[in-house]
């Protein structure tokens, strides 16, 4: 056999390749599995996650890993539809080394990809705050964001007890997020004795929102509330909504906080409340945080990525608590989890998995929001 | 009254954009016969070029659109050579497969270049817009009926008035008839791809500032501008423009008077309706079975 220059090419690929796969079985991993919107409509909360895992990886790395090993988090698109989500999470429990898993900041994601969790029976970390996905009887999911029921029952009362509106309009979003926030706000505005003058939904990605607005206009409420999901949405709405004239008080849920959002809709949201599960003057570790990602990302942290950035911090002390990576052990530990300080609030699970009974409320002053206040509810 | 009238404009502004881009598509459906996957792209590109021009190389805002449109118009003739000329021979369905692998190369690369983040572009004009009898004109929306009209007739005028257009025309009626009559069929097709790049680039640069740049801008625009092609009738030059205009009226007073939820459905069910009843659409001529 004469060498040629294919061989020889192939056999030093094979010497240089043989001693990595050695090292690599050395420096074994324990992998979390993540579904990432890493492209599609919510490629942008992709980027943040990304940003906000890869702080919890280095900072739980740095203090000694889990059960002795790195913590490793792998990831597969969702390209920001359904079945994105479900074959992510397919290809995650396919290839059969993670212990448990990170799912997605949307609702309708989450809610596509639970009989396969259930299936796969390992713990996931989930950010949609529909009400519903810790309440159907899936034991897998973990929230690491407060549910609607509660944003739903702050925007309530801070509109009627604090802003003393009672003529609500409500627009949503007609996915699971944005349904399953209406839903809750209509019935917790009910248990305060005030029906909707108005209840509109619209569908994601919506390029032009003149109906909405003069629906809105038609029926001539005192106060907005609206659960819409995607940034552009709520920008692209807020402009349309000042152009006719609207400037009622507006009640947000956490997209309209979101940085992209404030990025793309400028003055149009100036005076608007928020109601967010983070920011940074709630509590010194919300503080730390955003300062912290401010310097590594140059830019400002908010709940896409602080989710993610507790939702690891939570598996690795649970891991690490549970002593093993057995999938019913890391529920117990993640269950017994009391008081924890992260983030987005203190975590104190419940036997629904929820994390967090809380929200902030922000008001949007020329740019920046400003932290009005903290309510918490006994979970 | 108001909401009528504020209603009818938004949607002729919509509309507008889709005529723009369903422009686009019939062009190349009459000089090379294929079904462009990535005329929303066109749009897209030219976005994110006008966002370049701004913000990273501060150019006047007249000096960058030109440029984009330009520069839109060689990025044409390069996108004929990548996914037309290759593939000329072999039929109308390899090409279009090919434009749908242009598509999602240029997507995932404006997406690695530019990351996901919607970029911001100012409108052409810095006031917003202006109320008339409680209606709310947006200047952009005004900028937009008003680009649209103008290329509309410039298109015509070059069309029926000069040599070259009707070069064009007799390129897109009939190749080798053109070719025998020593018009340069090959220049023609390139000067369609061009022309139908940079007028993608002028929908992307109107709508940019209404609808933000993002990577999936194009998409939805091409798909409304593909329906209101059919609408219109297929590879027919007033039809699109008809056709795109009332698309965008049509699902703006149905999202009003409705049902916002189902607003991109009426779009389709127009379509539907028009395959069922008039397949050839508004100024399609019927297309005899050949023997």
């Amino acid at each position: 056999m004469s060498l040629t220059r294919r061989t020889a090419l192939v056999g030093t690929a094979l010497a240089a390749a043989t001693p990595l796969r050695f090292a690599r079985a050395a420096e074994a991993t324990i992998k979390i599995g993540g579904i990432v919107p890493l492209t599609g409509p919510a490629a942008e909360t992709g980027k943040f996650m990304h940003n906000g895992a890869t702080m919890a990886l280095e900072e739980i790395n740095a203090k000694g890993g889990v059960l002795g090993k790195k913590l490793e988090w792998v990831v597969e698109d969702d390209a920001t539809t359904n079945p994105g989500a479900v074959l992510g999470f397919s290809r995650l429990v396919s290839r059969g080394d993670c212990v448990a898993y990170t799912g997605s900041i949307r609702s309708t994601q989450v809610n596509a990809i639970s009989p396969d969790v259930e299936k796969a029976g390992k713990p996931v970390i989930i950010g949609g705050t529909d009400p519903a996905l810790t309440h159907s009887g899936n034991p897998w999911f973990f929230r690491t964001r407060p549910n609607d029921n509660y944003s739903s029952k702050v925007m309530a009362n801070f509109g009627i007890d604090t802003l003393k509106k009672k003529k609500w309009a409500v627009v949503y979003a007609t996915d699971a997020f944005g349904t399953g926030g209406m839903k809750a706000l209509v019935d917790n505005l009910g248990k305060l004795g005030v029906k909707p003058v108005l209840v509109q939904g619209a569908a994601d990605q919506t390029a032009d929102f003149t109906p909405v607005v003069l629906a809105v206009k038609q029926a001539n409420p005192d106060i907005l509330a609206s659960y819409v999901t995607f940034e552009n949405d709520v920008a692209i709405f807020a402009r349309q909504l000042r152009q006719l004239g609207v400037t009622i008080p507006w009640v947000g849920s956490a997209s309209v906080t979101n940085t992209a959002t404030g990025q793309l809709a400028g003055p149009a949201m100036w005076g608007v409340y928020g109601v967010t599960d983070f920011d940074k003057k709630a509590s010194p570790e919300a503080a730390a945080y955003y300062t912290a990602y401010e310097k590594r990302f140059h830019l400002a942290a908010d709940n896409q990525s602080a989710w993610i950035y507790d939702g690891l911090h939570i598996l690795a002390m649970a891991i690490n608590e549970a002593k093993s990576t057995d999938a019913q052990k890391i529920r117990a530990a993640i269950m017994a989890i009391k008081g924890y300080k992260g983030t987005e609030g203190t975590y104190n699970f419940d036997q629904n998995g929820d994390g967090l009974h809380g929200y902030n409320i922000v008001q949007n002053k020329k740019g920046t929001w400003a932290f009005d206040k903290r309510i918490d509810f006994a979970s | 009254m108001a909401m009528f009238l504020q209603l009818l404009f938004t949607g002729m502004g919509i509309g507008a954009v889709y005529a723009l881009v369903s422009l686009g598509f019939v062009l190349l459906i009459c000089a090379a016969n294929i079904v462009n996957f990535a005329q929303g792209d066109f749009a897209m590109l030219g976005a994110y070029l006008l966002v370049l021009g701004l913000n990273v190389f501060s150019l006047p805002y007249p000096v960058a659109i030109v440029l984009t449109i330009l520069l839109m118009a060689i990025f044409g003739v390069l996108f004929a050579g990548a996914t037309y000329w290759p593939l000329r021979f072999r039929g109308a369905l390899p090409v279009i497969i090919s434009t749908i692998g242009a598509q999602i190369f240029l997507e995932n690369i404006v997406l690695y270049l530019y990351g996901p983040v919607p970029q911001v572009l100012p409108g052409v004009f810095n006031s917003p817009g202006f109320t008339v009898g409680g209606v709310f004109m947006d200047s952009q929306y005004l900028t937009i009926l008003a680009t649209a009209s103008l290329l509309v007739l410039l298109q015509y005028l070059v069309f029926e008035k000069t040599l070259l257009g009707k070069k064009i025309q007799a390129t897109n009626q009939d190749k080798e008839m053109a070719s025998l009559l020593g018009i340069p069929v090959v220049f023609m097709i390139l000067l369609t791809f061009a022309y139908s790049a940079a007028l993608g680039a002028v929908a992307g640069v109107l709508v940019g500032p209404i609808l933000f740049v993002s990577v999936g801008m194009g998409g939805s625009i091409a798909l409304k501008a593909f329906a209101a092609n059919i609408i219109g009738g297929y590879g027919s030059i007033p039809g699109a423009i008809v056709g795109g205009l009332l698309l965008g009226v049509a699902e703006t007073f149905g999202a009003a008077y409705i049902s916002v939820p189902y607003k991109d459905a009426f779009a389709f069910l127009i379509v539907l309706a028009f395959l069922a009843v008039r397949p050839q659409g508004l100024f399609g001529e019927k297309v005899a079975e050949k023997a």
